[in-house]
């Protein structure tokens, strides 16, 4: 059995009763004392993630940014420098190895952050096709503790860490600073819909700055709320919604995919795919959906899966987002989950269970 | 963090306790497991006149990531279920020996000699 990591601050969570659990081969905080509470804490006020674990990666030189646009299907090589890009990462043939945000640092500098179960297959994947391109490609994953401070009260609360951030860093901004703590790299990004922070630095620096929040009074939170506040803005997670198996048009991230790009990898299977699946969002009244419960039409014939389900704490309802045929997809949406022997009427959702505070 | 294990009860090593009155016992879940599960959100339980297996599945816990099977710890026949916990499930973390799930008649005495005593499911807890 291989080793179970740790990022930085696992003594610090369970220093702070955490309960742990691994992930991704890291031993990392589930939740602390409750999950509803980190919830409330992300969507009113503000709370802390310990996101360590996952990867980061360097690409510079004089292609470097050529090289990540080539490699993403959404649009990087327009993007200014300062700002970020979420986007998929996609083989020949569409599927998706990964999605991930790359952050345009400088013209030639930038950075990219993954999922930490991805870490080898991304890197991989991009030294096999970085040969052409004059750039240097580096996992730095090692090197790096990552935070998300998220929540309506971040921006207050970034500025008590002594950094300066500038009118114009709005949405999806992304930049190296300076703090008393050490180098940082600060992006105005996450996985909550919440206004907030992405926070990377060396493994001292980002331990200063986790104490230094929760003396703020910021929420310590764990994986376990991270995932309710990602499903209620029904953002997707590698491994439920997109995975080997689907391209990104499978799963609602048409908008990411910018067919018009002169090259790309996956460009052509992209352009001609019809889709074989489609996302959709619903609730239930009593009872939540859960990974692997069937979605049916209103005739109870199994049309789909459930691939992410939860109760939803700021609705207070169960929720869940779910891959359903796309050539059974029911012109009355009307839609039911089995729940164990019961199938139960669910409400069809077009946007978001929750809208967040991002700007 | 020690949990509450009242000396008037029998327990499971599934976390029930169980109150044994003449052939009816009362079922719920012990203050160790509502601690184990978090914030509780759904339960789901049996139609009373439901004849349950010893060790079957008898209704689900879940708590806002997970969910848990409810196993019923003798062979008997649901007399009663408490339906408050369908609106209030939090009742579950809140004071887990009120909470009560099920009554069940029970079909064999002899079951009943299998249940733990207080000290014996401490002794689980503390594994």
């Amino acid at each position: 059995m291989e080793k179970i990591l740790q990022t930085s601050l696992t003594p610090e969570h369970v220093k702070l009763g955490a309960k742990m659990a691994p992930f991704a081969g890291f031993n990392m905080p589930l939740q602390y004392h409750s999950v509803k509470e980190e919830v409330i804490a992300v969507r009113e006020s503000v709370g802390v993630f310990d996101v360590s674990h996952m990867g980061e990666f360097f690409v510079s030189g004089p292609e470097a940014v050529k090289f990540v646009d080539y490699a993403l299907t959404n649009d990087f090589a327009n993007a200014a420098v300062g700002k970020a890009v979420y986007s998929p990462l996609c083989r020949e043939n569409g599927t998706v190895i990964d999605d991930l945000i790359a952050y345009k640092l400088e013209r030639e500098r930038v950075l990219i952050c993954v999922n930490a179960s991805n870490i080898e297959k991304d890197f991989t994947w991009l030294k096999s096709i970085s040969g052409d391109f004059n750039c240097k490609l580096e996992n730095c994953s090692d090197d790096y503790s990552l935070l998300a401070l998220q929540g309506p009260d971040s921006v207050a609360i970034i500025t008590t860490l002594g950094v300066k951030l500038g009118d114009d860093f709005d949405y999806y901004s992304a930049r190296e600073v300076s703090s008393p703590h050490g180098n940082l790299i600060v992006a105005r990004t996450g996985y909550t819909g919440e206004d907030g922070f992405e926070i990377f630095g060396g493994h001292e620096t980002i331990k200063v700055i986790w104490s230094e929040l929760l003396k703020e009074g910021v929420s310590p939170c764990g994986l376990a709320s991270r995932d309710v506040l990602r499903l209620e803005v029904a953002y997707p997670l590698y491994g439920h919604e997109i995975s080997d198996d689907v391209t990104p048009l499978d799963a609602g991230l048409k908008w990411t995919v910018k067919a018009e790009k002169e090259s790309f990898v996956g460009k052509e299977a992209l352009s001609n795919y019809k889709p074989k699946f489609r996302l959709v969002k619903l609730s239930l009244e009593k009872g939540i959906p859960r990974e692997g419960y069937p979605i049916l039409n209103s005739e109870e014939e199994e049309i789909g899966t459930i691939t992410s389900g939860t109760m939803s704490v700021t609705l207070g309802r169960g929720i869940g987002i779910g891959l359903v045929e796309k050539d059974k997809f029911p012109k009355n949406k009307e839609f039911k989950i089995k729940v164990r022997k019961n199938a139960f009427a669910a409400q069809y959702h077009a946007k978001a269970f929750v809208t967040g505070g991002h700007k | 963090m020690a949990s509450l294990i009242p000396e008037t009860l029998k327990y499971t090593k599934d976390h029930e306790w169980a109150l044994i009155e003449g052939d009816i016992i009362t079922v719920g879940i012990t203050d160790f497991a509502q601690s184990q599960l978090g914030d509780i959100v759904f339960v789901e339980l049996p139609e009373v006149g439901t004849r349950l297996e010893k060790e079957g599945t008898f209704g689900v816990v879940e708590s806002i990531k997970s969910v848990s099977d409810l196993y019923s710890p003798i062979a008997g026949e649901v007399v009663a279920t408490n339906s408050e916990l369908e609106d209030g499930p939090e009742k579950c973390n809140e004071s887990p020996y009120e909470s009560w799930m099920v009554k069940l008649k029970v079909e064999n005495m002899s079951d009943l000699d299998e249940l733990l005593s207080p000290s014996a499911y401490q002794e689980i807890c503390d594994e």
